[in-house]
């Protein structure tokens, strides 16, 4: 674990260095960034400012439904960006070669490899809006509940990156499937919202199938009724323990069958 | 150490038609087709030993070293390498042995170059002491402190296959893996190259596998070689047996007066060979007679030639392993032994 928490930092800041050996560039995207984010914030405030109710909730507690969605998606955009890459090249081009020639686990070295400080706008935005709207969202707090709140970040994060590692690991049978995260990927756009302003078909869907909900509606709905913790923060644990299992054994099926790329 | 048994690797291909067309054909009706990269490779390496892993481009050189790294999974057929199996005990495996691919980089690419050395021990968990003695050794042998401060990208060709090797061998490594390690290298480069390979064999007794193309790499590195062609075996064998049993090819060259031609048909005439043993090009008055010394000694071949011609220029040459190993291409399967 110290060893694994070492060669974390010595990648990640390896990223880093590389970031800042391009000054130009790296000053150009911080710089944008932070306008992307303003024009961001202000953007979801227009926006509920013009639905005053939703399904049952007020304004305040949609923004926060929506704040806490982006936690999540945040860390796991921070610290699990490379995948995007083996699905979209490196093992089209036979790049991956080189994660499975060196004595670390090569899930970890592909993750460990990128540190996307651009997340870092997610989490800010997301902590910005709980901030703003948790005081007037009558949320149901208790010690209980706040920890168990905090305590499900991790596991919503995970359900993000599992589904990551199984459709970037599908690279190894057809060589490219960067399209095919995404489009997975793209389906977090449910996890924002209440569920109930869906259709039963895709309630369902993002429930059971691609279970984003339980990235962000589930968790927040808990500490805005207090309801459920089972279904609501278990379900969060259960889901993400069962799709990072299946995520490994894809992702191992799929080391077994990479080809590599001619010299 | 090192055992290759029947190793067979079979990759998938979509034919395509070529244009937009045919890939849009291709997308919804593919046509698979199984490619055999490697058929049928077995070899041992002994500890300690140099192995020139040699054949033409596409023979399945690169795919068999894949096999033998652990990077691609063969088809059948088995690889043991100090007692592991690469696919099935990986993380164990690696630590002890070190591989460059010539056509690529395991550099840190936008960063200087001591920042990979500084990782790569790290993750092969190198301690300070030899760390220090180890790139003390590496500089000296290849050279690396003039530009070991220079970010990769702007290194030469050179530099960059010298500081490749380097990372291979920096946590020494029982066993290298070096597939085209002088690609594309000037003499003074492959010269700094080779010592560092032969130091470290001698030093460490590390077993090496090279495949090349350059053939002075094979005369002053290696100890023996395997020649595969088409994923075959096609030779197993040392380099000078190798010489002894091609080796008494020459090749006699020769240019006649134009006042006494001469025909292809004429030059065979009364020579004691079978068709085999003797080739003969022909362009107007310029001859290439190859034949097999064995069979007539070069003086008797002299002299023949002398009698049936006048001749402006002659030489004799030995067939270099070059050609040698020219022959074996050509023959492919048929050489076995």
């Amino acid at each position: 674990m110290r060893r694994a928490w070492k060669i974390y930092r010595l990648l990640a800041s390896q990223n880093l260095k590389r970031l800042m050996e391009y000054k130009a560039d790296f000053l150009t995207g911080a710089i944008s960034f932070l306008i992307d984010q303003a024009i961001g914030i202000a953007f979801i405030f227009i926006i509920f400012s013009q639905i005053p109710q939703l399904s049952g909730f007020t304004l305040e507690q949609i923004v926060f439904i929506y704040g806490f969605s982006q936690i999540p998606k945040g860390l796991d955009h921070l610290l699990a960006d490379n995948l995007w890459c083996v699905g979209y090249f490196i093992v089209r081009k036979g790049d991956f070669d080189k994660y499975l020639t060196r004595p670390i686990n090569p899930l970890f070295h592909v993750i460990a490899e990128t540190f996307q400080i651009d997340a870092v706008g997610e989490l800010v935005v997301g902590i910005s809006l709980i901030a703003y709207a948790a005081p007037q969202a009558g949320l149901q707090l208790s010690v209980v509940s706040v920890l168990l709140f905090i305590l499900v970040i991790p596991f919503a994060s995970l359900i993000y990156t599992s589904l990551k590692i199984m459709t970037a690991a599908l690279a190894f049978w057809i060589k490219s499937s960067g399209f095919i995260i995404q489009m997975v990927y793209g389906m977090n756009e449910f996890a924002k919202y209440p569920t109930t302003i869906y259709s039963m078909p895709v309630r369902i869907f993002v429930t059971y199938i691609i279970p984003f909900a339980f990235t962000g509606y589930y968790p927040a709905l808990f500490l805005l009724t207090g309801e459920n913790p089972w279904f609501n923060i278990g379900g969060v644990v259960l889901i993400s323990a069962v799709l990072f299992i299946l995520s490994l054994l894809i992702w191992n099926k799929g080391l077994k069958a990479y080809e590599s790329a001619g010299a | 150490m090192i055992y290759a048994e029947h190793l067979r690797k079979e990759f998938k291909k979509t034919i395509k038609e070529p244009g937009l067309k045919g890939s849009f054909k291709a997308l919804f009706r593919p046509k698979k087709e199984i490619v055999v990269a490697a058929e049928d490779i077995s070899f041992h390496v002994p500890k300690g030993e140099i192995l020139g892993f040699i054949g033409p481009n596409g023979a399945g050189k690169s795919t068999v070293i894949k096999m033998l790294t652990g990077i691609l999974t063969p088809t059948s057929g088995e690889c043991r390498i100090n007692g592991h199996i690469p696919q099935n005990d990986r993380k164990k495996y690696v630590r002890e042995i070190g591989v460059v691919f010539g056509q690529r980089t395991q550099l840190w690419w936008d960063l200087p170059l001591q920042e990979t050395y500084l990782v790569l021990k790290e993750i092969y968990e190198v301690e300070e002491e030899s760390f220090k003695k180890r790139m003390a050794f590496l500089n000296e042998v290849l050279e690396l402190d003039s530009f070991i401060k220079s970010p990769v990208r702007t290194l030469s060709l050179g530099q960059r296959m010298r500081a490749d090797i380097a990372a291979s061998m920096l946590h020494s490594p029982k066993v290298l893996f070096l597939d085209e390690p002088t690609i594309g290298l000037d003499v003074v480069v492959k010269d700094k190259i080779r010592q560092a390979i032969m130091k470290i064999n001698k030093e460490e007794q590390t077993t090496v596998i090279l495949t090349t193309h350059d053939i002075s790499d094979i005369e002053l590195l290696c100890d023996r070689i395997v020649m595969i062609d088409k994923g075959k075996n096609v030779y197993d064998g040392s380099l000078q047996k190798l010489r002894e049993n091609y080796g008494q090819i020459r090749e006699l060259h020769f240019e006649t007066d134009p006042e006494s031609p001469l025909t292809e048909e004429q030059f065979r005439q009364g020579l004691p060979l079978k068709e085999s043993e003797l080739t003969i090009e022909q362009d107007k008055q310029t001859f290439k007679v190859r034949f097999n010394s064995a069979a007539i000694p070069v003086g008797d071949m002299l002299s023949h030639t002398l009698s049936v011609t006048r001749v402006k220029d002659i030489t004799v040459r030995d067939a270099d392993v070059e050609e040698i190993i020219r022959r074996l291409y050509q023959e492919g399967g048929q050489a076995d032994e």
